[in-house]
């Protein structure tokens, strides 16, 4: 498989290489497990506890569209503590570490708190959350998804019109319900190819360059919710869902960077009451 | 033309009952050569004089169907012969190689490619020995050449290795830009490309003596459609073709001809019922899971293979109309 080797250029250049290996090398099946390596490279000896509740996963069993699969995490409203962080990893991606959040002071609690995004599938694996709560302690769920793909599966449709408006951003705040609970919902939508460096470049027979999202910083007025370091497992218009934290304002300030080092930023416009 | 014979019709049989059958009504159907593994030829039908389509089975590709799974048709001119698509796999190719000279022995000057999707173009190997022009979109060569290791992964782990073998991604070597028209002698086939619908690279092909419009998989018809090009683009270009007079049209899934403008109809409903509650859905605030749970499925029943392609479908038609 023609996958290149990547350079995220940031703290997730380690798991890079150590997984790349793998992934160059192994056999497609899902047997080899990689997850030990994985988990040294990002977590080291720490301890973390297999399906304890604090972590839920939702994804597709089968995924038809292997380059825009849905994947939510949810911490269940009975988890009080606070979050310190959430890793998302696909164990057989070229780059397994798909995004890592660091939550802050207005991430919000009270109520089920969730993240939801579209990532590319290379091969069928092991999708991890692993989150990390204020006590420091890690919790982690696991799901296996069956998605047919290959690196080359991510080509846009028709790439005449991948780069048409690159760069708008929209940034939609949900009410709840009821106007007392704590937790606001978000969308962010960015339109860029978020290419990979896998795509197969016909008229030169090389590489289209990675360029992709690697960095997303949403806040409250002067409070963050959270930065996210994300790579090009990210799908095609990178598109994320979440909660946050009510406030006195509670409309968001979102910025993105990608590996060109284009900042793109917009703000929340408030939808509804 | 009509004979029903359980053997591979040859040159001579095939003028024999040329002859023979001076009146036959427009859609004649030539049945069921076998179509045992063995058979070395595929089942053919004249849909109109001089004018040829195999029907493909309604399936995904399988080692038992070789990759027969779409349909393709040839023309038959008084100089050169023109194929429209080769089917999966270099085995049913051949066989679809082996129907074209039981009809004639005319060159096979042109081998035209409606779209990119290798239950398309996989067979066009085998015809290179014929040295023709591989004619197609201009865009056909890239959509093709940056999947083709996709493909061929995916063709081989779901033909296994006997009917995989002798495939070859064949680029074409003629790109048509907007149109172009060939001459096969007493008869010009119109080749016009088309905006992104079901592929970026979407071709149509008209022969001019009898008004037959190949549509490639512009038109699906019993098999679910399947997206991989835009689903706004694709219900404006039935918008348009469905106002063409054509005599008869080919789907390049489904039956051998279908009549205007009624063929496009369930296909051109499927893709607006998804355009619907896809809409609907996203105005509701609701997510890419929610649509691939509910979007579109009151058509289940309508089509075969939806378990197959239909959240594929809404997947792609969502993730387009949330910035359309």
């Amino acid at each position: 498989m023609p996958c290149k080797a990547h350079h995220a250029g940031n703290a997730l250049l380690a798991a890079v290489v150590a997984a790349s290996l793998f992934a160059m090398t192994a056999p497609a099946g899902a047997e080899e497990d990689i997850w030990p390596t994985l988990k040294q490279a990002n977590f080291g000896d720490r301890a973390i506890q297999s399906e304890d509740g604090k972590v839920v996963l939702d994804a597709p069993v089968t995924a038809l569209d292997a380059s825009i699969v849905p994947l939510t995490v949810r911490v269940p409203p009975e988890v009080k503590d606070k979050l310190k962080s959430l890793t998302l990893i696909i164990d057989k991606n070229p780059t397994p570490v798909v995004a890592k959040i660091e939550f802050g002071p207005a991430a919000g609690t009270g109520g089920e708190r969730s993240v939801s995004t579209r990532v590319r599938i290379d091969t069928f694996s092991h999708v991890r959350a692993i989150l990390e709560t204020e006590d420091g302690s890690l919790h982690m769920t696991t799901k296996f998804v069956q998605a047919a793909g290959g690196c080359a599966a991510m080509n846009a449709k028709d790439p005449d019109t991948e780069n048409v408006d690159l760069g708008k951003m929209l940034v939609k705040t949900y009410p709840p319900a009821l106007s007392t609970a704590p937790l606001f919902e978000a969308q962010v939508m960015l339109k860029h190819p978020n290419s990979n460096g896998m795509q197969l470049d016909i008229d030169t027979g090389g590489y289209i360059p990675a360029r992709f999202v690697k960095e997303m910083t949403v806040k409250r007025g002067n409070d963050l919710v959270f930065r996210m370091e994300t790579t090009f497992s990210i799908s095609t218009n990178p598109n994320f869902r979440f909660t946050y934290g009510r406030g006195g304002d509670n409309e968001l300030d979102v910025s993105m960077v990608d590996t060109d080092g284009t900042v793109f930023t917009a703000k929340s416009q408030p939808s509804g009451s | 033309m009509c004979n029903n014979r359980g053997s591979v019709v040859t040159r001579k049989d095939f003028l024999r009952a040329s002859l023979a059958l001076a009146a036959v009504p427009l859609l004649r159907h030539v049945p069921a050569y076998a179509a045992a593994p063995s058979s070395d030829s595929v089942e053919l039908s004249e849909i109109a004089p001089g004018v040829f389509v195999h029907q493909g089975r309604v399936e995904m590709q399988s080692p038992e169907n070789e990759g027969d799974m779409a349909n393709a048709g040839f023309v038959v001119g008084s100089e050169s012969v023109a194929v429209i698509d080769t089917l999966g796999s270099a085995v049913v190719g051949e066989r679809l190689r082996n129907a074209v000279r039981a009809v004639t022995n005319k060159p096979i000057r042109y081998v035209i490619n409606t779209h990119m999707h290798p239950d398309h173009v996989f067979g066009n190997v085998v015809f290179k020995e014929d040295a023709p022009a591989f004619v197609a979109n201009h865009k056909l060569a890239r959509g093709l050449g940056s999947r083709a290791d996709r493909y061929l992964a995916m063709s081989k782990s779901m033909l296994g290795d006997k009917a995989f073998q002798g495939i070859e991604v064949v680029l074409p070597t003629v790109a048509v830009d907007d149109k172009m028209s060939l001459d096969l002698g007493g008869r010009t086939l119109l080749l016009e490309t088309q905006k992104t619908a079901h592929t970026d690279n979407d071709l149509i092909i008209t022969d001019s003596a009898t008004n037959t419009l190949f549509l490639g998989d512009l038109l699906f018809s019993v098999h679910v459609p399947t997206l991989d090009g835009s689903i706004l683009g694709w219900l404006a270009v039935i918008d348009t073709l469905k106002k063409r007079n054509a005599a008869r049209v080919v789907p390049g899934h489904g039956p051998h001809a279908m009549e205007l403008p009624e063929a496009f109809e369930p296909e051109q409903r499927y893709l607006a019922t998804i355009v619907t509650d896809v809409r609907k859905l996203i105005k509701e605030g609701k997510t890419l899971e929610d649509a691939t749970k509910t979007a579109g499925f009151e058509e289940r029943d309508a089509w075969k293979l939806f378990d197959h392609y239909h959240v594929r479908n809404v997947t792609a038609a969502f993730a387009e109309l949330e910035w359309a």
